[in-house]
């Protein structure tokens, strides 16, 4: 591949005592894309970002943000990055304004009429303090923070975390215009609408390793689309057809799943019998998510084991 | 039923009032319970600390006047203006009950008002401010339940400070009506406080706001009446005096004539404040106070958006008040070290202690005072040193690590600033000290010898700060407690190392102890050893902290 990449991992482990946090994490961002970081809590979103700040010192595997080590070059690095965490804390008797331009300075630039545009857009009131505000507003500083820098890569976790749906709303023109600015994102989340709107790429983990990486349309050609038709014939020739499966018959309504290859033979089969209103829904992020966690994901794991 | 409702309705939309006026204090004795419950503790240390304080006040006070004779000759020379300006007029000196007022009654009455004043912003505006009680108000709970349980169980405590020192003043031997007049009138400056407070938290919106507003309520009552005790005419203090509540208690003339009726005013005073308090409680919404929030800046200067100076700017307050604070407290033993030497014979042993390997009582003592002085400023700079892990535990680290600072930049900005002021500290207070004493003997150049002999414990504030960054590093979750235990240890063996009679190499090697004294012959060679140790703690600790992962509460 000769894209470039934003941000590059390999393998990354991490142990907290005990605990193995990281076992094997693989991560891509690619320069001027929007990548998803999909995973319940506990899974590694927020140790993974702390690596890759050098907050955190990696156990095994290699990490690389923007061409250098997060851990060895993180001065340098961060200047070129911004980062939103999940849960903001700030100096409770400083303004937000104040802590926006503190935030800005550290990282080495304060773009005064950039800040002031996002402070309108996210509708947020500089002159108060850190103290009076509640947990949508105090993200509403980092995020300002971070869309006014003109950093290369902004690495948001879960930055939406206890913002109203209007603000939900701004948040995302905010990422999109970052991306048409031509910088890159790493957007961890576990809201699904907002990952399927926004990124390029999505990343599933699951206890500290990747399960499900690649475009969101590279994923859904790996998993089963269903389909619903009305036709005129016997729906029993479908059965018949390899490939599909959960068929149901209500009169002359027919829904069944199907594998990506198949679909020519279902085509096929399909003809003769007349077929009207064909529906075709591929999967949503949230059961291709929800195929590697709870019921499903221990039944394909039992089902492996055997 | 249907009356009540009916009632209900109609108010809700014409008036301010609510239903029947019972509901507003239903669940009071939950609340009270739960109170006592969250606060047993804080109260019990109190009760322990400023009744112990007077038993061994009055102890020590016994051992350095022991005959009446002595007693006389002190209260010949006590009424000075410092004396009256900082602790009030001594009117009964030549008893034991009236030199434990000149020594220890103002601080009893100021401890007991921070007391309440804590207490009360604690279970009123902090828990408002938490939301806490919101969660408790969508209960069946009356709107002033909770305040009115809150100021009941201070006013209690208030009480039972007011029997226990009193107890603990006739348990050594002092009259009981002088004690028990002693112990209402301290008594009687905490009940004041309570109304105080119980006000200050309807009208500010934080808990700091609240605690401030009362604080400068505090200040204004000391100063008036230091004030009063200045304009005095002989041991009577002008009218100035009924204008403030400490001077309600200090007219009490507790071992002197013993009045009553002042305690009535502060009773009054204190129900009368409550009781606006509840007023202001029934206007307002939860969680709001009267006083608008007030508005900050909407960018930041140019030095806070530096990391030193954002240091500077989080800390200006702290760093305010300890200035004051130290300042005040080296002309005060400035001013009294000579009083206090002509006191102490030089055959008593608290003198002897004193001297050590200075020329004189005088010096020993100065010594002593500068030396105490220098352990202020390193708990100023300890504490000042400590937010370099209290930012990491509390999740700001997190945000300045991840912008382009290096820790080791970032901890050196945490470590310059209570350097830098304490060296200041060390030398304004030092002077201070020196130009203090100096008035006293009419001899203009001691200033430049006590800032000078102050200075050079700076190499142990230093030693102080880099032992703080080192804990921080190495230990980051026992930090805390382990350098401020260390500090404790530190102050105990500098200060009284000698009267436990520990070994000499252990009381005479401490970082503060090993470093000549006023009055006591130079050397250089304990700064310098100090002064490298600071260096070494220094970078093992900014070593550590640049290679270890960042580390939560």
């Amino acid at each position: 591949m000769t894209e470039t990449l934003a941000v590059d991992v390999h393998g990354l482990e991490k142990d907290f005592g005990a605990v193995r946090a990281l076992d094997g994490l693989d991560l891509r961002v690619a320069t001027g894309s929007v990548a998803g970081f999909l995973g319940p809590n506990g899974s590694g979103k927020s140790t993974t970002i702390r690596i890759l700040l050098g907050l955190l010192r990696a156990d095994g595997g290699t990490a690389t943000l923007l061409g250098g080590d997060p851990w060895r070059d993180a001065v340098g690095l961060h200047r070129r990055v911004a980062y939103v965490a999940g849960d903001v804390t700030l100096w409770p008797n400083l303004t937000g304004g104040q802590a926006i331009d503190i935030l800005g300075a550290l990282r080495g630039d304060v773009d005064r009429a950039r800040i002031d545009r996002f402070l309108q857009l996210f509708d947020l009131d500089p002159t108060k303090k850190a103290r009076s505000y509640s947990k949508g507003n105090r993200q509403k500083v980092a995020l300002v923070a971070a869309f006014a820098s003109r950093a290369e890569l902004l690495i948001l976790d879960e930055p939406t975390n206890g913002l109203d749906p209007l603000m939900e709303g701004v948040f995302t023109d905010c990422v999109s215009e970052a991306k048409a600015e031509g910088r890159s994102v790493l957007l961890s989340s576990h809201i699904f609408a907002e990952v399927e709107k926004l990124c390029d790429t999505v990343m599933i983990i699951r206890d500290g390793r990747t399960v499900e990486s690649g475009t969101l349309t590279e994923l859904r050609h790996l998993q089963r689309s269903t389909i619903t038709v009305t036709i005129d014939g016997n729906a029993a020739a479908l059965s018949a057809v390899q490939g599909v499966t959960d068929l149901t018959v209500d009169g002359v309504r027919v829904s069944f799943s199907v594998d990506e290859g198949a679909l020519p033979r279902v085509m096929t089969a399909l003809a003769p019998l007349g077929p009207r209103g064909l529906i075709s829904t591929p999967p949503s992020l949230e059961e291709l998510f929800l195929r590697h966690y709870g019921v499903h994901a221990d039944q394909a794991e039992a089902a492996a084991q055997r | 039923m249907t009356a009540v409702e009916t009632r209900g309705t109609r108010t809700s939309l014409s008036t301010p009032g609510r239903g029947r006026v019972v509901d507003a204090y239903a669940g009071f004795p939950i609340m009270v319970r739960f109170i006592l419950r969250r606060n047993w503790l804080r109260m019990l240390i109190w009760t322990i600390v400023l009744a112990g304080l007077i038993a061994v006040v009055v102890q020590s006070q016994r051992v350095a006047f022991p005959t009446q004779a002595d007693r006389d000759a002190y209260a010949g020379i006590a009424n000075t203006p410092a004396v009256a300006a900082l602790t009030g007029l001594p009117y009964a000196a030549s008893t034991l009950g009236g030199i434990l007022n000149i020594k220890l009654w103002m601080t009893e009455a100021i401890g007991l008002a921070f007391a309440v004043i804590f207490l009360v912003t604690r279970n009123g505006r902090a828990e408002e401010e938490a939301g806490r009680t919101e969660l408790l108000r969508g209960g069946v709970l009356g709107q002033h339940a909770y305040s009115l349980a809150n100021w009941v169980v201070t006013a209690g405590f208030s009480v039972v400070i007011g029997v226990t020192t009193a107890l603990a003043a006739i348990g050594q031997g002092l009259p009981a009506d002088g004690a028990f007049a002693m112990g209402a009138s301290i008594m009687g400056v905490g009940l004041v406080f309570i109304g105080v407070s119980a006000v200050t938290g309807q009208l500010a919106q934080t808990s700091r706001g609240a605690n401030t507003l009362a604080s400068v309520v505090l200040a204004a009552a000391y100063l008036v009446r230091a004030a009063a005790d200045l304009q005095a005419d002989g041991d009577n203090p002008s009218g100035l005096s009924w204008a403030s509540p400490i001077g309600w208690g200090q007219q009490m003339r507790s071992y002197g004539e013993n009045l009553w009726w002042p305690l009535a005013i502060s009773v009054a005073a204190g129900v009368a404040l409550c009781a606006a308090a509840l007023l202001l409680e029934r206007r307002r919404d939860v969680g709001e106070g009267i006083l608008p929030d007030r508005r900050g800046p909407r960018h930041a200067s140019a030095l806070t958006m530096t990391p030193v100076g954002l240091t500077l700017r989080l800390q200006r307050g702290s760093i305010i008040g300890w200035s004051l604070g130290v300042l005040v407290g080296a002309l005060f033993f400035g001013t009294v070290a000579t009083a206090m030497a002509d006191l102490l014979a030089g055959d008593n042993p608290i003198a002897q202690a004193f001297v050590g390997g200075a020329k004189d009582v005088v010096e020993g003592l100065l010594g002593f005072f500068a030396m105490a002085n220098v352990l202020l400023v390193s708990a100023f700079a300890l504490q000042s040193t400590d937010t370099i892990r209290s930012e990491e535990a509390n999740g700001r680290a997190e945000l300045q690590w991840s912008r382009a600072i290096s820790r080791t930049g970032w901890a050196l900005s945490r470590m310059v600033v209570p350097a830098v002021i304490s060296f200041l500290l060390l030398a304004v207070s030092g002077y201070a000290i020196g130009a203090s004493f100096g008035a006293s003997v009419n001899d203009p150049s001691q200033g430049g010898r006590f800032a000078m002999a102050s200075l050079a414990y700076w190499p142990s504030v230093l030693l102080i700060i880099a032992f703080v960054v080192f804990c921080a590093a190495w230990l980051p979750r026992a930090a805390s407690a382990v350098t401020w235990g260390a500090f404790g240890v530190l102050v105990v063996l500098s200060m009284f190392g000698d009267l436990f009679g520990l070994p000499d190499w252990v009381v005479g090697n401490t970082p503060f102890t090993a470093v000549p004294r006023v009055g006591e012959d130079f050397s250089a060679v304990p700064l310098i050893v100090i002064g490298l140790l600071a260096i070494v703690f220094a970078v093992l600790g900014l070593r550590r902290l640049r290679i270890r992962d960042m580390t939560g509460a």
